[in-house]
């Protein structure tokens, strides 16, 4: 037992080290320790989704996750799709359909959808509604972050 | 040189995405929130819990001796100078305070725990004052007096009068009684707010600021800081969205300010949602009591309005919505007699702000959900009815407004035929049992397109420079806040110099760079800076044909540019490369010339003065939609199935773009209509969480269907007209309207939430 | 927000109960509450954090001897995937659909929604109607202890538990009953992430015409998830018919007790669990 939490993770495809605080949350980690900005602080209570990362295989929300937690796990954030060659379909159709007004949502929508195609690849338009309720957006209206996961889901079918 | 150069499609009416969306995506762009200064600290806020008090005692001493605090302010570290739109508010308060939001001190700390640990350190003791949260109540006179220069707790009154009550009430054959209650709501923008300051050590600020109107923003700001606006730089990183709610300067900024002043370090400042929740202006509540006529032919015949405005504690934009009320209480159809009263009356409340729709969203929730009432009253169909009244081109209003084209019985006939509108609302209507209950409703409304001169100027500046590679750089006034004025002015530029769109980088973030604009509010952003871009790309294009003229010895009248060439009008064939042309421009010795021009556009139309007369927008748009919902007479929930926008737009410019603000703007109206209620009960803001203050999200949102009004606007770049305020408005009384079709049931006082359905349909026990 | 003294993170039920009976210790199972709570200060932390999600044996569902055996760190998603629990107790599923947003059903626990023992608390509510138990470990002696306790009787008020200080919520047990039906009903004004304004879960079955093993339970209508009682009797043994229902509703009354709050007036909460138990006897039970 310590008063510290020594954490090794997979960030992105990379391994990293970690000590942390105890009550830290994943968030603050990801964004002060890492530099990882893009998951953002918006509500601080896992309702608005705009903190969403992958961690194992599931989108949830890293404000509320404890760093400590991560030890031992593989977490992937919106940077980690930025690798530099081609965009990400989800990336690429965002830009395609106008889903990107303020931008603020945009990462944690990406990463929830990132998930929610890697569960479902056909989604009709109920489970892509469904599949973004935690995810709050001010600007948008959803209209065009809907047709960017059909148009996304279609990319990624076609392999 | 020989090359033939094809015609260009035009970029005008495409599917343009946004220049930032690539950073966006890939999450690279640094938000306010995200930014980071060397050496910076922590700046929090301490905010008093009580919402009408004396404060007998303020001790920050432990707060200051914390190791890693660097400075603690109370009021008595400032110059004690009010902010706000009546100058009533100082950024810290001493002596008083008045509701719940009030600043009493603000620390300054290596870390944001350090800074909390301070906050909770300060020990504060108050003697309870009697507090007043009813604006009626407050004005009485044994309500407590909560600023001394404000006598009965007056705050802004309007008052307009055109034609004769009297004789219009005399002419009616019906006359409708209503009061409304539109209640108070909030913005949510997704980035709490946030602001970093930092002196330059010769007494010159910068401040990072979520401000939309960067410009006046600093001659509000110096005052309360006792520094000179000219030494004051604004710089305006992205932001998380904005709606209205950063067109004041609001205390945490300046105590921002203060901070850094205090500590000589660069200070940043951060809202939690909570505190973002509470403190954020919010929209202004109204109680609208309308008394309104018409004869037996469907023809109006008067409105006699009276508003009572909740001031809250201070005051802010929220208080001046009555500029707009007016003009749609005036204006919004045709009515001869028309007298507008409103006052605003200060409370024990948090304050409102300005907010997408402005005084609209409210006034249009009153006329909109009247004109069907209206047509009941008479026994005319809710279409026949509208189409009655609505006014035709080259009317002009009890207000002065210059309807040059007025769209509103277009908007009217093509919405309710696109939804087979009166076969469907009958057959509602008709149905007087089941469980799900469908209703269909329209709404229409007006609002300012090209701007509103609320000020001595409603201009833009604009500088364009082009480089020896062809690429631009437009640098404006207009500040983007999410709603995508970088992506039409790229295409307005790159379509007047028949540029690829790549080729065009926007600059609006820094006012030490930028030209001046009065600020991104009322739907004015497209109209104005878009003409201003429109204009300075023209110029550059006038300074451009001319060299070449003279090397090519062609008139100039005989040339354009198209794909990046200077080219024979006429076949197409290319004079020269534009960038060599440029080149060529820059090296030429004495007779050197860099393209840059600057440009300011000044929109043709009166300013609103004291009597509140004038053709004050250079445009005017109308629109209607029709909202379809069904209602679940069991639970009360109202499901909105599908909204048709009919909108005068003038000219699509981007079509992405226009889609996308309207989609924002039905989201916003559905939540004010149905889900949104900042409950706010004896001062305190009793649900500051989105848990419990409902944003509509993806599941709520209906199947949408567009129909633009493209009439070209003759005053507007490329014809377009401003667009992104009307789709926040006329949803919920469309919405409003559609219930009545449904379950016979009106709703005055939004949001329609299930609870309010149940109680109507089942008869609950009065509400406390 | 006060500091920890201690993290221990703990990967079998041994260590965890070992850890509880060395002195006071603040469970980290699916996080979607603890970080919420401290930060606001509704909460305090023990001297020690003790993160439990590495015991591996706690995630899981089982069906073992006519019963179904859920791990207390099963994630709400794991419930609604699952097709052991698809097929022999789809009202958790259909739980577990109407639980939160994706992200919290990704990480919030079966078990810390129990121990969390909040009125409203969704799983609860079909948990109560099912008839399951909690089971506790504690190693006060040097020896692993486990006891059962009907859930019913665990959620003692509003936020407690019968949670004993050194005891650990292991896995909940779930008595299958051939042929039973059932359903979970919940409104709130947000189709996500909405604390219910009323929950309703019954349970049972049609035989000979007659409701036959009927349990209902309630959510957000009294201080804890309850069993209604009251309409259980009216239903019990009846005709499965409308009147049936209609005298069944008129009993829910007796059964709840909802308060006046920020979401929902206490009228319209006992509007509203009439109309959920109305549709789930209607819709479910085919009436």
């Amino acid at each position: 037992m310590s008063s510290k939490s020594d954490i090794s993770f997979t960030l992105n495809g990379q391994a990293r080290s970690l000590v942390v605080a105890p009550a830290a949350s994943a968030l603050n980690v990801l964004r002060h320790e890492f530099d990882l900005t893009a998951a953002k602080l918006a509500c601080g209570e896992g309702e608005c989704g705009a903190c969403t990362i992958i961690v194992d295989g599931a989108s949830v929300c890293a404000c509320i996750l404890y760093a400590a937690d991560l030890d031992g796990r593989d977490v992937e954030t919106v940077e980690g799709l930025d690798a530099g060659e081609a965009l990400d379909p989800v990336q690429a159709a965002f830009i395609e359909t106008g889903a990107v007004q303020c931008g603020y949502c945009t990462p944690g929508m990406v990463m929830q959808i990132k998930h929610l195609l890697a569960e479902n690849p056909d989604p009709d338009e109920a489970a892509i509604r469904r599949g973004l309720e935690g995810n709050i957006c001010r600007c948008t209206g959803y209209s065009k972050i809907i047709d960017a996961v059909k148009s996304a889901a279609q990319t990624l079918r076609a392999g | 040189m020989m090359d033939q150069i094809a015609e260009q499609e035009s970029l005008i009416g495409q599917r343009i995405p946004k220049p930032d969306a690539p950073a966006k995506v890939l999450g690279r762009t640094q938000y306010i929130n995200d930014m980071v200064l060397h050496r910076m600290l922590i700046g929090k806020i301490l905010r008093t819990d009580r919402v009408h008090a004396r404060i007998v005692r303020l001790d920050i001493s432990k707060a200051a001796a914390l190791p890693g605090v660097h400075a603690v302010i109370t009021g008595d570290d400032t110059p004690m100078i009010g902010i706000g739109v009546n100058k009533d508010n100082p950024p810290l308060k001493s002596g008083t305070v008045r509701c719940i939001r009030d600043e009493i001190a603000a620390v300054a700390a290596e870390t944001e725990a350090i800074a909390d640990q301070a906050l909770a350190l300060i020990e504060v003791e108050y003697e309870d004052l009697p507090a007043v949260f009813d604006p009626a109540e407050a004005l009485k006179e044994s309500a407590p007096q909560l600023h001394e220069d404000k006598p009965g707790n007056v705050g802004l009154s309007y008052n307009i009068s055109y034609g004769d009550i009297a004789a219009g009430e005399a002419e009616s054959d019906v006359v409708l009684d209503e009061t409304y209650d539109l209640h108070y709501v909030t913005h949510c923008c997704m980035g709490p707010g946030c602001t970093l300051a930092e002196f330059d050590g010769a007494g010159k600020l910068t401040i990072y600021s979520q401000t939309q109107y960067p410009y006046n923003f600093k001659m509000d700001l110096a005052p309360t800081l006792g520094i000179h606006p000219g030494d004051i730089r604004v710089i305006q990183p992205p932001v998380g969205g904005a709606f209205g709610s950063k067109l004041d300067v609001y205390p945490f900024e300046p105590i921002c300010a203060f901070l850094a002043q205090k500590t000589r370090r660069p200070v940043k400042l951060v809202f939690s949602r909570e505190e973002e929740f509470i403190a954020s202006p919010t929209r202004q509540p109204v109680r609208a009591h309308i008394r309104a006529g018409a004869k037996k032919d469907g023809t109006l015949t008067f409105r006699d309005v009276n508003c009572l405005l909740n001031n809250g504690g201070y005051t802010s934009w929220g208080a001046t919505v009555p500029y707009v009320m007016m003009r749609t209480f005036s204006g919004h159809f045709r009515v001869p007699n028309v007298e507008f009263k409103s006052t605003a009356v200060y409370t024990n409340n948090p304050f409102a702000g300005s907010f997408r729709g402005y005084g609209n969203v409210q006034a249009t929730y009153v006329t909109a959900t009247l004109m069907d009432k209206m047509a009941e009253a008479v026994g005319m169909d809710p279409i026949a009815f509208r189409l009655k009244n609505a006014q035709a081109p080259g009317e002009v209003t009890p207000q002065g407004s210059l309807l040059k084209d007025c769209a509103l019985a277009e908007c009217i006939t093509i919405a309710a035929e696109k939804t087979d509108f009166l076969k469907t609302h009958a057959a509602n209507a008709a149905v007087q049992d089941g469980r799900y209950r469908r209703g269909i409703g329209i709404a229409t409304s007006i609002h300012n397109a090209g701007g509103a001169k609320i000020h001595k100027s409603d201009g833009c500046g604009t500088i364009l420079t082009m480089d020896d590679y062809a690429r631009v750089t437009l640098i404006t006034g207009a500040s983007e806040i999410g709603q995508g004025i970088d992506a039409v002015i790229t295409q307005i530029v790159a379509e007047e110099l028949g540029l690829p769109l790549a080729s065009i980088t926007i600059v609006n973030d820094d006012s030490a760079i930028g030209p001046w604009d009065v600020g991104v509010h009322a739907s004015r952003t497209t109209f104005i800076a878009g003409n201003g871009a429109r204009r300075a790309a023209i110029k550059a294009k006038a300074q451009i044909l001319a060299a070449a003229s003279k090397e090519a010895n062609v008139p100039a009248e005989e040339l354009e540019l198209r794909g990046g060439h200077v080219v024979q009008s006429d076949n197409g064939v290319s004079i020269v490369r534009l960038d060599r042309l440029l080149r060529a421009m820059h090296f030429a010795g004495e007779d050197a010339e860099l393209v840059m021009v600057t440009d300011y556009y000044e929109p043709p139309s009166e300013p609103e003065g004291d009597n509140h007369y004038g053709d004050m927008s250079a445009a005017y748009a109308h629109a209607a939609y029709v909202a379809e919902v069904e209602v679940d007479t069991m639970t009360g929930h109202v499901r909105v199935q599908k909204m048709t926008v009919v909108q005068d737009v003038g000219r699509v410019v981007n079509a992405l773009g226009i889609e996308g603000q309207i989609e924002g703007g039905i989201a916003m109206s559905i939540g004010y209509g149905l889900t949104e209620d900042l409950r706010i009960e004896d001062g305190i803001v009793k649900n500051p969480s989105f848990r419990d203050y409902k944003v509509a999200t993806a599941p709520e949102m209906p199947e949408i269907a567009y129909h633009f009004i493209e009439n070209d606007e003759p005053e507007g770049p490329f014809g377009a007209k401003g667009i992104a305020e009307l789709p926040a408005i006329v949803p919920a009384p469309a919405i409003a309207n559609a219930v009545y079709n449904a379950i016979g049931v009106r709703f005055d006082n939004p949001p329609i939430t299930p609870e309010k359905v149940v109680r109507a349909l089942h008869g609950g026990p009065p509400e406390k | 927000m006060n500091e920890i003294a201690n993290y221990i993170a703990v990967d079998t039920i041994e260590a965890a109960a070992e850890t509880l009976a060395a002195g006071p210790v603040t469970v980290l199972a699916g996080g979607t509450d603890l970080m919420l709570q401290t930060e606001a200060g509704a909460r305090t932390y023990a001297a020690t954090l003790m993160n439990i999600r590495r015991v591996a044996e706690l995630r899981g569902v089982r069906l073992e001897e006519g019963a179904l055996t859920i791990g207390a760190l099963t994630t709400v998603t794991d419930l609604l995937n699952d097709a052991t629990i698809q097929a022999h107790c789809p009202i958790l599923a259909e739980t577990a659909d109407q639980f939160g947003s994706p992200q919290i059903r990704n990480m919030a626990s079966i078990g810390g929604n129990i121990c969390n023992a909040s009125p409203a608390g969704d799983l609860l509510v079909p948990l109560i109607a099912l008839g399951a138990e909690v089971e506790l470990v504690s190693k006060p002696d040097g020896r692993l202890h486990s006891r059962r306790a009907p859930l019913e009787e665990f959620v003692t008020g509003p936020g407690t538990s019968a949670l004993g200080d050194a005891e650990m919520l292991t896995f909940i047990h779930i008595p299958l009953a051939d042929g039973a039906a059932g359903a979970f009903r919940k409104f709130g004004p947000r189709p996500a992430l909405e604390i219910a304004m009323a929950a309703v879960a019954v349970t049972g079955r049609i035989e000979a015409g007659k409701f036959t093993n009927m349990r209902v339970a309630f959510g957000a209508v009294a201080p804890t998830p309850v069993r209604g009682k009251n309409v259980e009797a009216a239903l019990e043994g009846k005709p499965a018919t409308e009147e049936t229902i209609a005298a069944a509703l008129d009993c829910v009354d007796a059964d709840i007790s909802p308060i006046d709050d920020v979401r929902a007036s206490a009228w319209y909460r006992r509007h509203l669990t009439r109309v959920l138990t109305q549709e789930i006897l209607a819709d479910v039970f085919q009436v």
